[in-house]
């Protein structure tokens, strides 16, 4: 069984307050659980805080969990939540971190300039305790981690790329896509081939087709762009993800809804969707 | 003169059902003068709610100015700006105010933010007019009709407080800081606590209690003081060297500066909403005998404080 867990489901910024508190407000963080026990964690947004507060009460809370950090891209909402990530603060847990290959700036300058002190205390993430290492991803190549084959590909994403992931241990398959800015023609078929017959596809849903229009120089998804590729992909289940920092509980309610209306209007009735919210579990 | 409070919490911003009611946002407080003077202490997350509102008068046509008084430069306390509205809009006036640093120029350090591959828009395609001013610690200007007077505090890389008188009131913020008593804060890395057995060098205890004179100075009669009060006593006992108050520390500034109002700010992100409820109740127990004329109140997102003549 493979257990992928929610723990920030946002785009953006954070969005605190009362119209977000089903969904949740903290940006992109998500856990995997593979069969074997291993820990793959998918961005490390503000999510990353609440998640490094659950692993503290098992073995990383004793300097004994090991994980491997699997990030998209260095925007904000990726990637802010690594400063307060608990276990990076105990010494003896050990973590492997993949980042894009591509970019001009390797991934441990762009980790180590977020820690710096004009920024954050701790000036430095060798000063958290636990060991890192850091690796870059090549691109449609085939990386084993425990007991999972993890393939990673660059979608189009405004001025920078950012990885989209696809995850297979013990029969079953996960594909994450935040933050896809396909463009006019929609989304490629190399990104269908990525998604391809998964159990669950987490995809960018930034925006309803209407706002997107009014900000296709953002480099994000709308409601349609994750559809489309679960239906042409023929995934099994679609979780929508990385909402507008100003949708509120009852506008992604809409766009799940939405989004249950085109599926069973296009023969598409056997994909099940879903809204991201945190604290959500799906087992595979 | 006007205070509203959009954004309270210290570290990062946090979602969900316990912040509800104080609100999950990093740090942010806006403070206008009846003559339509704005100024806008930090720029945590709480900025963003604050410039769309702004853009529903004259930051909208490109006519606002704005006065952005940054406190440090900790994630945050800026950590919104990127998503302040009136920023994109040009002819909009902006005037950022922080710090001089010897290692590193105002600009260069909120570019940084904004550079790739951190975020799409860097501060060049930011269409209002951006002007930096950098501060010394004890510098004491205008703003229109606004007065502004700095101290330093003690806090990791160093903070600034600032107060601002305007309309016969006057309003300090005090954040981040330590106590002045047992450690010296300035440029580097402290790994832990300091150990039992060591003392305060002269030199690092004289600056301190200078520290700590110019801080109640500029919160002398004050109308209402906003205060980093993160910490527990017992949380402060485990981790003295991050930089944060208790609600102690601030009650007795507030008293030795003849305070009227309190305002426990920079609330720790694992406090819930009933947590700082109890912070807040038992300050006021204890604010009850050590100083019987404060008022103690806990900031919250919404809260809005009118001060003086406007």
């Amino acid at each position: 069984m493979m257990d992928v867990t929610f723990w920030g489901v946002r785009g953006s910024i954070p969005s605190p307050g009362p119209g977000t508190v089903r969904y949740g407000g903290n940006t992109a963080c998500v856990s995997v659980r593979l069969p074997g026990g291993e820990l793959i964690i998918l961005d490390c947004g503000t999510g990353a805080r609440n998640l490094g507060i659950s692993l503290l009460a098992g073995p990383f809370g004793k300097g004994k969990g090991s994980a491997t950090l699997l990030l998209s891209h260095a925007h904000w909402d990726h990637i802010q939540g690594f400063p307060f990530f608990g276990p990076f603060y105990v010494p003896g847990n050990s973590f492997t971190v993949y980042g894009g290959s591509r970019g001009e700036r390797l991934l441990e300058d762009v980790l180590e300039r977020q820690m710096a002190a004009q920024f954050f205390p701790v000036q430095s993430f060798r000063n958290m305790g636990a060991r890192m290492e850091m690796r870059p991803l090549v691109e449609d190549k085939d990386v084993r981690v425990g007991s999972a084959t993890i393939r990673a590909h660059a979608n189009p994403h405004g001025p920078t790329p950012a990885l989209a992931f696809r995850i297979e241990a013990g029969g079953k398959s996960l594909a994450y896509a935040s933050d896809a800015g396909y463009g006019s023609g929609g989304p490629p078929q190399t990104a269908v081939d990525l998604y391809r017959g998964v159990d669950l596809l987490i995809h960018d849903s930034t925006f309803t087709p209407e706002d997107r229009a009014l900000r296709l120089e953002r480099g994000l998804s709308s409601l349609e762009d994750a559809l489309d590729c679960a239906a042409r992909a023929e995934v099994k289940k679609l979780a929508l993800f990385h909402y507008d920092q100003d949708y509120s509980d009852r506008d992604v309610d809409e766009l799940v809804a939405r989004g249950r209306r085109w599926l069973d209007e296009r023969g598409a009735a056997g994909i099940e969707v879903i809204g991201a919210a945190e604290g959500l579990t799906v087992s595979l | 003169m006007r205070i509203r409070f959009w954004g309270v919490r210290g570290s990062l911003p946090v979602p969900g059902p316990r912040t509800e009611r104080y609100g999950g946002n990093t740090s942010c407080v806006e403070v206008s003068s009846a003559a339509g003077t704005r100024i806008i202490i930090d720029a945590g997350t709480g900025i963003r709610r604050l410039g769309k509102e702004l853009m529903h008068a004259e930051f909208e046509s490109g006519k606002g100015a704005a006065h952005i008084l940054i406190s440090h430069t900790h994630w945050d306390h800026i950590q919104g700006l990127p998503f302040f509205a009136p920023f994109y809009r040009a002819g909009n006036k902006l005037f950022v105010y922080a710090r001089q640093r010897d290692d590193q120029n105002l600009r260069s350090v909120l570019s940084l933010q904004v550079d790739s591959p951190f975020f799409p828009v860097p501060f060049h395609k930011a269409r209002a007019d951006v002007a930096f001013r950098e501060l010394h610690d004890g510098a004491h200007f205008e703003i229109n009709d606004v007065v502004v007077s700095c101290a330093r505090l003690n806090h990791p890389y160093i903070a600034t407080a600032y107060a601002l008188s305007a309309d016969g009131a006057k309003v300090a913020y005090i954040a981040d800081t330590a106590p002045f008593s047992d450690i010296l804060f300035g440029h580097e890395f402290l790994a832990g606590p300091p150990s039992p057995h060591s003392v305060l060098s002269k030199s690092d205890h004289k600056t301190l209690r200078t520290m700590r004179s110019q801080v109640v100075r500029l919160c002398e009669g004050a109308d209402l003081v906003i205060y980093d009060t993160m910490f527990t006593p017992e949380e402060y006992r485990q981790t003295p060297h991050y930089g944060h108050s208790r609600p102690s520390d601030a009650v007795e500034i507030c008293c030795d500066a003849g305070v009227r109002t309190l305002a426990l700010y920079h609330h720790a992100p694992d406090r819930s909403d009933a947590e700082v409820d109890a912070v807040l109740a038992s300050t006021r127990r204890d604010a009850k005998v050590t100083a019987p004329k404060l008022e103690v109140v806990a900031g919250f997102e919404g809260l809005d404080v009118a001060l003086g003549k406007g």
